[in-house]
């Protein structure tokens, strides 16, 4: 046990591991409260217009959904601690099962978004402090204020109509799953992907520009490296593009967890099986459960995202690294 | 003002061939608010194993004079005048010339060793790269110069420091490595800009030492640029004194301290705090501000803060003149040099 605690990876990871528990909890709760306030309800909703009276209480009753909020939340609450997140009202499967199902095709959506982002942005922005005011640069100004101002949803309309109607490079809806086939799910995860990415990427060029710029302009260590004889190039991808990682993955971190947000547009619009999709879904149908399971699970995903981008910073900032040693 | 070019004519004292000759040095930066005139005219020679200092307060173009003997002046400075690396011109040459110069011929070691090093690479890491600028080495032989040079600026388990990072070294030893990068080339000239200024007094005579000692082991030139008086008293052979942009006063260090002619010269010489002083007495300051350096007034700069100013002062801007061996002032009142009546 002191052998763990000396670890000082394992002692961040412990201390934000903690510090989400509450975090969980109030996420789930707002959440459970929102959708109570919600007119209308699973019994209506499920069993359709044509449904008796009679039936809608029975299978309220069935259900508890005649119960006092917070009986209901307590059932579920006491539910998740054991390990046992529920049944979906709309179908018999368990929670679980529908999130086991739809959460890897999320998670490939934003990882594959992010790889995209970072292997466009990171080199542009190296040639746009290259040559700062320069075509290159002058160029992905205009590109990038273009990609940050349009909107996600218009944006993958857009795309749908260029490349799979006009087109027809990708498919416009569809999903072929990674373990069937992995050029037909690079074939159908790519447009959505790029749709994801556009908007971050032009971000992230303003964002490393500036950056690497006022490394390589302000700061005493790059006039050291001029001074050694370092090439320009040398300097900005040694020396600046280093520094200048540690403030990207402030934007990358938190962007991970906005993304999520994101994709229950895009996978609505490509038809996607994803937790996005199951979460508007879920909402038109008031299946409280699964909406619960949903925002554990990217309450889960956020922390987890915070955790991944602290422990980075101290493998990008020897500084912190050492700091961490010793406290 | 007609008499600088004279000023720039070479001694003729026997002296060995010199390794940097720097004249009529004018560098300017256009800024939204117009040109400033950073360095208007400077003229300077330094010679194998030498320790010269330029001396002044901050904006009196020192930094900008060192920067641009350095070749790495931002784009947006104009540089005129000619620097000769033995007798090879500097100004106007190329980015890929200018690297291939930098740190191989003269090096310079900066005032802040908080931030002159690279935070995120380890010290031997970044000395390494300095000399694999400019020698084809491998990479153990980097690593070994690398040591080598650890040891060389006395640093303490130099083969344990090689894979530190700068964050774990003093302030004192985070400047022993930043000398370190700069000697990886054996240049001829070093540059120390302020290199001792951000030290305590202890670490400041350590630097200082270790700095003329590998001067002597090395063979190299020593440019100090400092705004303390009382360390170039201490360590320079040959003392300028650079005030708004130009050079006020130039004198081996003995004779300068002997008489001091300019009054700038003194002023910064009262300012310095003496042991002998009453307690709670307030130092004497150079009242008013250094000029502003977009606006050449007619006349000499240091007039408008000039105890001894005169009419002539106001007039015309007194030129650089040897008038003594080896003494120069730009001055029309020199002190001790008051006409007998």
């Amino acid at each position: 046990m002191r052998r763990l605690t000396r670890s000082p990876a394992l002692r961040v990871s412990g201390r934000r591991l903690l510090t989400a528990i509450p975090v969980l909890w109030g996420v789930t709760a707002l959440s459970f409260l929102v959708m109570n306030a919600l007119p209308g309800d699973a019994a209506s909703a499920i069993l359709g217009l044509d449904a008796t009276k009679a039936e809608i209480r029975a299978f309220s009753v069935k259900l508890h959904l005649n119960e006092p909020i917070w009986t209901r939340y307590w059932h579920w609450f006491a539910g998740v601690v054991t390990g046992n997140l529920g049944t979906s009202l709309s179908s018999p499967q368990s929670v679980a099962s529908v999130l086991g199902a739809r959460l890897p095709v999320t998670l490939e959506l934003v990882i594959y978004a992010m790889i995209i982002t970072l292997v466009v942005s990171i080199p542009v922005s190296i040639l746009c402090a290259r040559w700062p005011r320069g075509v290159i640069d002058r160029l992905s100004l205009v590109l990038s204020m273009g990609s940050i101002s349009i909107a996600a949803p218009s944006l993958a309309l857009l795309a749908v109509i260029v490349f799979a109607v006009k087109w027809a490079i990708f498919p416009a809806i569809g999903y072929v799953g990674l373990s069937q086939s992995l050029a037909g799910n690079l074939h159908t995860m790519t447009l959505p992907s790029i749709v994801l990415a556009v908007p971050l990427i032009g971000f992230y060029i303003r964002f490393l520009r500036a950056d690497l710029l006022e490394q390589m302009q302000a700061e005493d260590y790059i006039v050291t490296a001029r001074a050694k004889g370092v090439t320009e190039w040398r300097i900005l991808i040694r020396h600046a593009l280093r520094n200048s990682f540690i403030g990207l993955l402030t934007i990358v971190g938190l962007n991970l967890a906005t993304l999520i947000g994101v994709t229950v547009i895009v996978e609505s619009v490509f038809s996607l099986p994803g937790v996005g999709f199951e979460l508007l879904d879920a909402i038109s149908n008031r299946n409280i459960p699964v909406i619960e399971g949903i925002v554990l699970v990217f309450g889960i995903a956020v922390v987890l995202a915070n955790l991944v981008t602290d422990l980075l910073y101290g493998a990008l900032d020897p500084r912190i690294r050492h700091v961490r040693s010793r406290s | 003002m007609a008499a600088t070019a004279d000023a720039a004519a070479p001694d003729l004292q026997l002296r060995p061939s010199p390794l940097l000759e720097v004249s009529d040095l004018r560098v300017t930066f256009g800024t939204r608010l117009g040109s400033v005139h950073a360095v208007q005219g400077v003229n300077l020679t330094i010679e194998p194993r030498r320790t010269l200092a330029l001396i002044g307060e901050s904006g009196s173009g020192k930094t900008v004079s060192a920067q641009a003997i350095m070749g790495i002046l931002p784009r947006t400075a104009r540089v005129s005048g000619s620097i000769k690396f033995k007798g090879d011109e500097i100004v106007g040459r190329g980015e890929r010339e200018l690297r291939d110069y930098r740190g191989r011929c003269v090096a310079m070691v900066f005032q802040n060793p908080e931030r002159s090093l690279n935070p995120t690479m380890r010290v031997g890491t970044q000395i390494a790269e300095a000399v694999g600028c400019h020698l084809p080495v491998s990479k153990q032989e980097a690593h070994d110069r690398a040591v080598e040079l650890l040891r060389m600026v006395r640093l303490p388990a130099p083969e344990r420091r090689f894979y530190e990072y700068p964050h774990q070294l003093s302030g004192g030893m985070r400047q022993r490595v930043v000398i370190a990068i700069a000697l990886a080339c054996d240049p001829a000239v070093l540059i120390a800009d302020e290199a001792t200024t951000a030290l305590d007094v202890t670490t400041q005579a350590q630097i200082m030492e270790l700095l003329l000692d590998l001067q002597q082991e090395t063979g190299s030139a020593l440019l100090m640029i400092s705004h303390d008086l009382g360390l170039a008293a201490s360590y320079a052979e040959e003392v300028i004194v650079m005030y708004a942009g130009k050079i006020v006063e130039q004198a081996p260090t003995k004779e300068l301290f002997a008489g001091v002619r300019m009054p700038y010269t003194q002023a910064l010489l009262d300012a310095i705090p003496r042991i002998e002083m009453e307690p709670h007495v307030l130092l004497p300051v150079v009242g008013g501000r250094p000029p502003d350096l977009a606006v050449i007034p007619p006349g000499c700069s240091f007039a408008p803060r000039c105890p001894r100013v005169q009419q002539d002062c106001q007039d015309t801007c007194p030129p650089l003149q040897q008038h003594e061996p080896g003494r120069w002032w730009a001055c029309w009142h020199p002190l001790g040099k008051e006409p007998a009546q």
